[in-house]
């Protein structure tokens, strides 16, 4: 079966430290006032003592079918056989189109180079056999990666075990991003 | 993630021109076909403007790139999936057919390349491969942003909504020219036919903004939040005073006035200005509101 590369967030888990930020940003050298991640916060919900507060990291969903590739004049975004969603740098005009096109808003023009940039998932550091920096430096371990696609992967483990929620389905991408929001004790092998 | 404007006044400006321009060239192709001798001011003039309100807005395409010097990458392939991609290659060819045209037009004397004997067959056959061109450079404007999968663009009127506006802001252009040239002036009758094309245009263009409200309305949150900043919101009074007001209802009424014909002469010629003026500066206001507005809001999470 073919790699299909996705992640297992875990709001219940997040404290909204934002180390997977700092950690995404001294990997990859992403300028200040940009990021490839994100911890969106649901705001405070409810009234005294019944008040909840709930954190949601996102970062590029590596969509099953991304609307930024279907957008691209030039064949620059382009989505790998494992399923990572990538930018070509050599082929990307910074026409900002794919930027406009993503319903998460996972992308930005990196003003440094011009072009589209967003998550890479580290494929760099996959390569040397390691986790996404940003699921590495999680300490919550609300954030977890790998194949959707082999059933004994962590991934997979939690999707079969506890229920998920897609952010935006109607906007029909396919997200590879699995959020669980119920408290989960133990995180699979 | 991203609040600010990522498209900004420079594709307004590109969204613009190219509509009018297309909008002209198809004047002209209409002119020339349908009336011959008949509209020859028509015709000459749509095909002096067609090729150079384009030109502008894709220098400003090129200015809001990122990586412009890349920007031959777009040439090198064509992507079916991406309107931008076969956008690129229409605005390429109606740019380089309409100066073409253009060229065929000039005054024989100021032809500097010798132009085949026949010069006047090609035109027609120019004319008769122009409107489709156009009409792709027109519409295909209105598929790059509902391609672009955010609430207020996904509605399906879009590139509708951007043909008819190019259609009225060109033949408004071909009127402003051709009342105010004294070389080329219009006579009467090719005003009329004009002035009842554009009516027509307007009158389709407020019918269009209402079925959009409607299907709005109707549809998911998204949706209906994205245009009720047009309707409401931050942009409303720009959409209600520039677009609907002075850019369509105004006119509308002013070119009625002009066609029922008993219009004072010395107020004529104000009136044939004046309400093709506003038709181009509500055109503009409609790029301006759908490009902005479209960005305000991104999906409900």
């Amino acid at each position: 079966m073919t790699v299909r590369m996705g992640f297992v967030i875990i709001t219940s888990r997040c404290i909204d430290c934002d180390a997977c930020m700092v950690a995404c940003r001294a990997e990859n050298s992403v300028p200040l006032g940009c990021t490839r991640n994100w911890v969106a916060s649901s705001g405070i919900k409810g009234n005294f003592p019944d008040v909840k507060l709930a954190f949601e990291p996102g970062n590029c969903m590596h969509c099953a079918n991304p609307s930024c590739v279907a957008v691209c004049p030039t064949g620059a975004s382009q989505k790998r056989p494992d399923g990572i969603v990538m930018v070509d740098n050599s082929k990307c005009i910074g026409c900002k189109y794919c930027i406009e096109a993503c319903p998460y808003e996972a992308r930005f023009a990196n003003p440094d180079t011009g072009k589209a940039d967003k998550c890479t998932f580290c494929y760099h550091r996959l390569e040397q056999g390691k986790l996404p920096a940003c699921v590495q430096t999680c300490l919550g371990k609300a954030r977890i990666s790998g194949d959707l696609n082999d059933p004994n992967s962590a991934v997979s483990k939690l999707i079969s075990r506890y229920p998920t929620r897609l952010s935006v389905i109607e906007a029909g991408t396919g997200p590879n991003i699995f959020y669980i929001d119920v408290p989960v004790p133990e995180i699979p092998e | 993630m991203h609040e600010e404007i990522t498209w900004g006044l420079l594709i307004v400006i590109y969204l613009f021109t190219a509509g009018l321009s297309a909008g002209a060239m198809v004047a002209s192709n209409g002119a020339l076909l349908l009336g011959g001798e008949r509209y020859e001011r028509i015709s000459r003039w749509g095909a002096y403007i067609a090729p150079f309100p384009i030109a502008i807005g894709t220098g400003m395409l090129l200015l809001d790139l990122g990586s412009p010097l890349n920007f031959y990458q777009l040439f090198l392939r064509l992507q079916l999936t991406s309107p931008m991609s076969y956008g690129s290659w229409a605005i390429l060819l109606f740019t380089i057919l309409s100066l073409v045209y253009c060229y065929l037009w000039l005054p024989k004397n100021i032809q500097v390349l010798k132009v085949p004997r026949n010069s006047e067959l090609w035109l027609r056959r120019l004319a008769k491969v122009m409107p489709i061109l156009s009409i792709i450079v027109a519409s295909y404007t209105g598929l790059l942003l509902n391609a672009a999968s955010r609430p207020l663009w996904q509605t399906p009127l879009l590139p509708q909504l951007f043909l008819v506006s190019a259609l009225s802001t060109g033949v408004a252009s071909v009127i402003l020219a051709a009342s105010l040239s004294r070389r080329w002036r219009a006579n009467h009758q090719e005003l009329h036919v004009l002035t009842v094309f554009d009516a027509v245009l307007v009158a389709t263009e407020l019918i269009i903004f209402a079925a959009m409200a409607l299907s709005a309305r109707l549809g998911p949150l998204s949706q209906r939040l994205a245009f009720s900043e047009l309707i409401s919101g931050q942009f409303a009074g720009m959409f209600w005073v520039f677009v609907v007001g002075l850019g369509l209802v105004l006119p509308l009424i002013l070119k009625l006035v002009e066609l029922k014909g008993d219009v004072p002469a010395k107020w004529y010629n104000s009136i044939v200005v004046g309400s093709s003026g506003l038709v181009i500066f509500g055109g503009f206001f409609v790029r301006y509101l759908i490009t902005y507005a479209g960005q305000l809001h991104g999906w409900v999470r």
